[in-house]
């Protein structure tokens, strides 16, 4: 099965914010590629004794604004190009985000399910031992990323620290919350979200303590989506749905009932209020704001023409394809692109980062405090691109991302 | 009234709630220090409330109470009869107080006197009326095994209280019987009696060694009667005790034996050949001292026998005498059913529909209600009697066990009723929820799809009895229900080897929480922890997806409902109190289920998932299951499939109960397989050399074949969409279903990225017999296949035979040829869907082929599968 090469969507993404940005061609051939590539070679003693070699990457894409940030991948397909279009899309990101950092991403080719709990500890060490010289908190700091978790970051920053012979919390972000770990994490990249949505609604003179919502896709996002958007907004959820299916319910739905129930029984789809709906009429349903927060692709040139939402709020990664963005542009349906939208994630990592840096610990309401000024921020710099250049609002925040990048590596004198 | 009225000994008020006026309370004894015991306290508390207490002395043995003011005793001879006796008593109860306290000496002193069991019994129904009727409350004692079953069944059902006393390792503990008109949730579970309270028994575990020690025979016989069952079991009494030995046995006594494992068990040359190996006489002679009529046992009683006892004699690394836990059960003989048929008017209903197979369920229906309204002979109904009174309260399962049942080639999973009793309420309640269950049982033998799945084993007229094994629930009570902590299946072969790693040979378990019927059971979107006994810290999952395919619900049985329920994991243990709960549960810290190296916090419920990781890592758990499963294997002489509830004693230790064992030879897991020698290379059509389900599947007469380019080639997400719905829709044909389907794609199917494979839920698919996953090796990357997934589980557990194919691996064939050159039957077969035939195509196996099907051989334990062209095979 041929499928498209990742980093070749990035190349391509970056030679149109170069022509909308009449860049100098050097310029864009810089930003076409990464700036540093670790490959690794990682022997690891097996439970039974033997020893087995796995690959692994790290790349610095760029990192003009600052040290590089972004995840570390342990899955069995991964590939260099995946990991260099990670890292650049990070790049973007952060630097959409007006955060002081590049754009990094790493991985290990393997498969999770198939190492034991040590096997998985030895290899996580081993790739911190690899990687030592590469990343630091004023180089390179991962995060948890696919098949990564905050016991994964712990045992990194343990090793990392072991060998500096101090602790070094801020050399990984997405620890856990008694290990140097921020507090808001788990529902930042909904609460990210919703302040996009929030400002949104600000433009488009939409009053959200009116608005009707559906949200696609129940899992930890969709959820916080749900219950956030009724407690920050006074919003009705009208409608919700998961890979089984959903419900509607015109006088709404409530987020925790629906969380019970597909704890209960897996399935949003059983919930006792409202009607039947499947996962892909929930895209079509006549409210104001539509959240997918799950899969990619559910919205394409086919069901585009019949969406009737005025904001689609991209929580999940790519869930409009690209002839579907056009369509929508054109229908003048507000969509918050994923790397905006949920950027509340990598925002609250950055956060981390400060903290662990000062030593100092925020609440909960500074860190939501500090969130929301940063989106917020990063919201009116993309509108204002959009309007300034006519531009969909996808492509105008790779273009002030881009920008970012780019007036970063002039100062430097790179380019 | 009744808070008047006190035996002396609080906790036993506590217990039966007090004495109501006219109560007569049948103490029956081991010895009589037990009775003195009771009847001490009870004077005592007499002479404080300042009450008439009047002892009747009439045995030879020592006095029970102390000659003391305030105790008047009466001495009344036995020796000029019942008449005079009981006369005698009479008359003083007539002139006793109301509220007066009646002391008996042992009733069982009577029967050396008068000879007979009858008059003895005769007294008690003549007294204990009258005494009901003025008002004193009274003492008596039985000695325990003296007398005829007959005697005391009369004693019982006449006098309100009736207590057993026994003593186990020098503890003391009483097990009320029969209360009448009181109640409380544990007042029929045995108590030990301390001094610091006393503590009802009801940890199934200890209940049981507690009672089949205590009564070595639980059961009332019938008359001893000249049928040779009898005379064989007779004559074996006499060597229970020279010789445990089996292999040691002298040819008389060894024929003897075999004889009676032949009656018991039945005729079947494999089993009876481990029977003869691993049972002791006395082996036999238990399970005939708690066989409920006569008749045989069944598959499945003997099986756990056979499985235990195995476990017992052979030696390995595991010590199974210490981690066994006791079994107390109790087995209702094939003969009981036929009884039961002839009886009730249903033996020519029987023998009609083993013949035809055609009925459907609605008219089974009103077959289960025929049978729920017949009834059993009283000799039959009195050892039901005498087996709830030993077990009391104790929730029990009746499960089926007939003769074909769990033995060697026919497992019939499934196929016939198994039944909980939560066995709460009075004696009566609990009677008739457990006459209805055995009903609902027997009913079973007759289903249509046993039948059926009789008739496609070629055993429909085979002679099939009902057996039945009546099982304590194993668990033990938590809040107002009752469960096991672990209970769940083993296999000795992996049949989910979803890595390379993992050893298909070693084997595979799937663990649960709560009661075993979650492992058993399909239990849609809920999910089981699949261990892989060679490498039991992987998992199918990983990071937070462990928590979506962790168990959520768990069975249990429900006390104050006396009902079985599921209940969600958070609402279970939403006090976060339950014992060890850190060895089978995970708290959801920053995102992630992290171990707990202390209790839960409370109000954390909600983040508690069931991985059972410190249980799987922490104890030896994982070493006895793989031992148990190594030397059931091995004795056996072919793989096991084997049923087991687990508990974690307070040193951490692990007690296993095995309840089933039977052999593993199912279509589609990892029985042995025979590749036929001489298979053409034009009749094969692809073969696998990775990691698969086994089995034999034959005679499949379609193929959907989606070809992995085409798959690619499609641009357009709707397009790619519509083809899981069209599967779907082929899926379903009634055609497809009748003739058989194998489907084949680009995998992963069912994945949620559409670009790794064909967008299809299980619904989708649920009529294929095997589901191919082609994956073409792309720049020296091969792409995950369904391993592991939670859509490959649904595979696994709905017995799909799943093969991965990967076309371009030098060392496997697929036939491209005759996939390309196959006529799609896709437009003709269903019109409505012809314009998917570019993108599926159908292949209708017979037609292409001239005549032939298509036919599946896969073993797992040699990494082979092969697909090939061949005539039907029966």
């Amino acid at each position: 099965m041929s499928q498209i090469n990742p980093f070749e969507i990035v190349r391509k993404q970056v030679d149109k914010c170069a022509r909308i940005l009449k860049l100098d061609p050097d310029v864009t051939e810089v930003l076409k590629n990464p700036m540093r590539e670790l490959h690794l070679s990682l022997p690891v003693r097996m439970d039974n004794g033997s020893t087995k070699l796995f690959k692994g990457y790290r790349v610095q894409y760029n990192d003009a604004k600052g040290p590089t940030k972004g995840g570390i991948r342990f899955h069995p397909d991964e590939t260099i190009d995946t990991v260099r279009a990670l890292a650049a899309w990070m790049t973007w990101k952060c630097a959409l985000l007006d955060l002081p950092l590049g754009g990094g991403k790493g991985g290990i080719i393997c498969n999770p399910k198939e190492l034991s709990e040590g096997e998985l500890e030895r290899l996580s060490r081993a790739y911190a031992r690899a990687v030592y010289q590469f990343i630091g908190p004023e180089r390179d700091v991962p995060a948890p990323d696919v098949y990564t978790t905050p016991q994964i970051m712990a045992w990194i920053m343990d090793e990392y620290s072991a060998i500096a012979g101090k602790s070094q919390f801020g050399v990984i972000t997405g620890k856990p919350l008694a290990l140097g770990g921020s507090k808001g994490r788990g529902d930042a990249t909904a609460k990210g979200g919703m302040y996009c949505i929030r400002e949104a609604a600000k433009k488009l003179k939409i009053d959200l303590s009116k608005a009707t919502i559906a949200v696609q896709g129940y899992g930890n996002a969709g959820y916080y989506a749900a219950k956030l958007a009724k407690e920050m907004f006074g919003s009705k959820i009208v409608a919700v749905c998961d890979s089984q299916g959903g419900c509607f319910c015109k006088s709404g739905i409530d987020a925790d009932e629906a969380q019970k129930i597909k704890t209960k029984t897996t399935s949003v789809c059983n919930l006792k209020t409202g009607d039947k709906i499947d996962s892909e009429e929930i895209l079509e349903l006549d409210v104001d704001i539509l959240i997918p927060s799950a899969m990619e692709n559910v919205i394409t040139e086919k069901n585009a023409p019949k969406i009737k939402a005025k904001i689609i709020a991209e929580l999940a990664n790519g869930p409009c394809t690209p002839e579907a963005d056009d369509i929508l542009y054109k229908k003048g349906v507000h969509v918050i692109p994923d790397f905006l939208c949920n950027a509340g994630g990598v925002t609250v990592s950055y956060f981390e980062m400060v903290q662990n840096f000062n030593m100092y610990y925020w609440t909960e309401a500074e860190v939501y405090e500090r969130l929301d000024t940063k989106m917020t921020t990063a919201y009116h710099s993309v509108w204002d691109t959009h309007k300034d250049y006519k531009i969909n609002m996808r492509q105008a925040a790779y273009v002030r991302a881009v920008e970012r990048v780019v007036e970063a590596m002039r100062l430097r004198g790179w380019v | 009234m009744a808070a008047d009225i006190n035996s002396g000994i609080k906790d036993l008020d506590s217990l039966l709630q007090g004495y109501q006026p006219g109560d007569n309370i049948v103490w029956q004894i081991d010895n009589l220090d037990d009775y003195a015991f009771f009847a001490e306290k009870f004077a005592g508390e007499a002479l404080d409330k300042k009450k008439q207490c009047i002892y009747f002395r009439f045995a030879s043995h020592p006095r029970i109470l102390p000659d003391q003011p305030g105790i008047t005793t009466v001495n009344i001879d036995p020796a000029p009869g019942f008449d005079f006796f009981s006369s005698e008593v009479h008359n003083i109860i007539r002139d006793c107080d109301r509220d007066a306290s009646l002391i008996f000496d042992n009733l069982s002193s009577l029967v050396t006197t008068w000879a007979t069991d009858e008059l003895l019994a005769n007294f008690f129904m003549v007294t204990c009326p009258y005494i009901f009727e003025l008002g004193p409350v009274a003492y008596f004692a039985l000695t325990r095994g003296k007398h005829l079953h007959t005697a005391v069944a009369r004693i019982r059902d006449t006098t309100q209280i009736l207590i057993d006393v026994f003593h186990v390792k020098n503890s003391m503990y009483i097990h009320p019987i029969k209360v009448w008109k009181r109640y409380s949730s544990q007042m029929f579970l045995p108590h030990l009696v301390s001094e610091t309270g006393w503590e009802p028994v009801s940890i199934s575990g200890e209940a049981a060694v507690l009672s089949s020690t205590a009564l070595k025979q639980p059961l009332g016989t019938s008359v001893a009667s000249g049928a040779p069952w009898e005379v064989i079991f007779d004559r074996l009494q006499k060597y229970r005790n020279i010789e445990q030995q089996p292999g040691a046995y002298t040819p008389e006594i060894a024929s003897l034996k075999h004889e009676l494992i032949r009656m018991m068990i039945g005729d079947h040359p494999s089993f009876n050949k481990l029977a003869d190996e691993y049972f002791t006489i006395d082996d036999l002679i238990n399970a005939r001292n708690r066989l409920i009529g006569s008749g045989r046992i069944g598959g499945k009683a003997a099986g756990m026998l056979l499985s235990r006892r195995i476990l017992l004699a052979d030696k390995g690394p595991i010590d199974f005498a210490k981690v066994l836990e006791a079994h107390d059960s109790f087995y209702i003989g094939s003969d009981v059913f036929f009884t039961f048929l002839v009886k009730n008017d249903l033996f020519q209903l029987r023998m009609q529909l083993t013949r035809d197979s055609s009925m459907s369920h609605e008219e089974f229906e009103q077959v289960e209600r025929r049978f729920l309204a017949g009834e059993f002979p009283p000799e039959i109904m009195s050892q039901f009697r005498d087996m709830l009174d030993y077990f009391g309260q104790a929730p029990i399962i009746v499960r089926s066990s007939s003769l074909l049942e769990d033995r060697f080639g026919n497992a019939f999973a499934g196929k016939y009723r198994s039944e909980f009793c939560a066995n709460q309420g009075g004696p009566e309640q609990r009677m008739n929820a457990f006459l209805q269950a055995v009903k609902l049982v027997y009913a079973s033998a007759i289903n249509p799809d046993a039948l059926s799945y009789r008739h496609k084993q070629g055993l429909g007229e085979n002679d099939e009895q009902m057996a039945i094994l009546v099982q304590r629930v194993s668990g033990m009570p938590y809040k107002q229900f009752f469960f096991p902590p672990l209970a769940g299946v083993a296999f000795s072969r992996n049949l989910y080897a979803w890595t390379n790693r993992i050893d298909p040979n070693r084997g595979m378990i799937r663990l649960v929480f709560g009661l075993g019927t979650h492992a058993v059971n399909r239990v849609g979107g809920d999910y089981t922890r699949i261990v892989a006994v060679s490498d039991p810290q992987l998992r199918p999952e990983a990071g937070t997806k462990i928590i979506k395919y962790s168990q959520h619900n768990v069975d249990v049985l429900d006390l104050s409902a006396d009902d079985f329920r599921s209940e969600t994991v958070a609402e279970l243990l939403v006090d976060c109190d339950y014992p060890n709960l850190n060895l089978v549960t995970s708290l959801v810290t920053d995102g992630y289920p992290q171990e707990m190296i202390r209790s839960c916090p409370q109000g954390r419920s909600d983040d508690l998932v069931l991985t059972f990781n410190n249980f799987i890592n922490r104890t030896p758990f994982i070493k006895i299951m793989d031992d148990m499963l190594k030397r059931l294997e091995a004795a056996y002489g072919q793989p096991v499939d084997t049923e087991f509830t687990a508990h974690i004693d307070p040193e951490g230790g692990v007690k296993i109960n095995l309840l089933q064992c039977r052999s593993l030879r199912l279509p589609g897991t990892a029985g042995r397989v025979e590749f036929p020698e001489h298979i053409s290379d034009e009749q094969i059509l692809f073969t696998s050399n990775r990691f698969i389900s086994g089995g034999a599947l034959h005679n499949i007469r379609y193929i959907l074949y989606i070809d992995p380019d085409k798959y690619a080639g499609i641009e357009s997400i709707d397009v790619k969409k519509s083809i899981g719905r069209t599967v779907g829709r082929i899926n379903r044909h009634p055609s497809v279903i009748e003739g058989g389907i194998i489907m084949m794609g680009p995998g992963r199917w069912g994945s949620s990225n559409i670009n790794l494979g064909v967008n299809v839920g299980y619904s989708d698919i649920d009529s294929t017999s095997v589901l191919v996953e082609m994956a073409r090796e792309e720049r020296g990357h091969v792409p995950e296949v369904s391993y592991g997934t939670h859509f490959f589980q649904d595979l696994v557990e709905s017995g799909i035979m799943y093969l991965p194919v990967y076309p371009s691996d030098p060392e496997s064939k697929f036939n491209e040829s005759f996939f390309e050159s196959a006529p799609n039957v896709l437009p003709d077969i269903m019109p409505e869907l012809a314009e998917s035939s570019s993108l599926i195509h159908l292949i209708d196996v017979r037609q292409k082929s001239n005549g032939l099907y298509a036919h599946i051989l896969a073993d797992p334990t040699v990494h082979r599968a092969i697909c090939f062209l061949d005539i039907t095979c029966a």
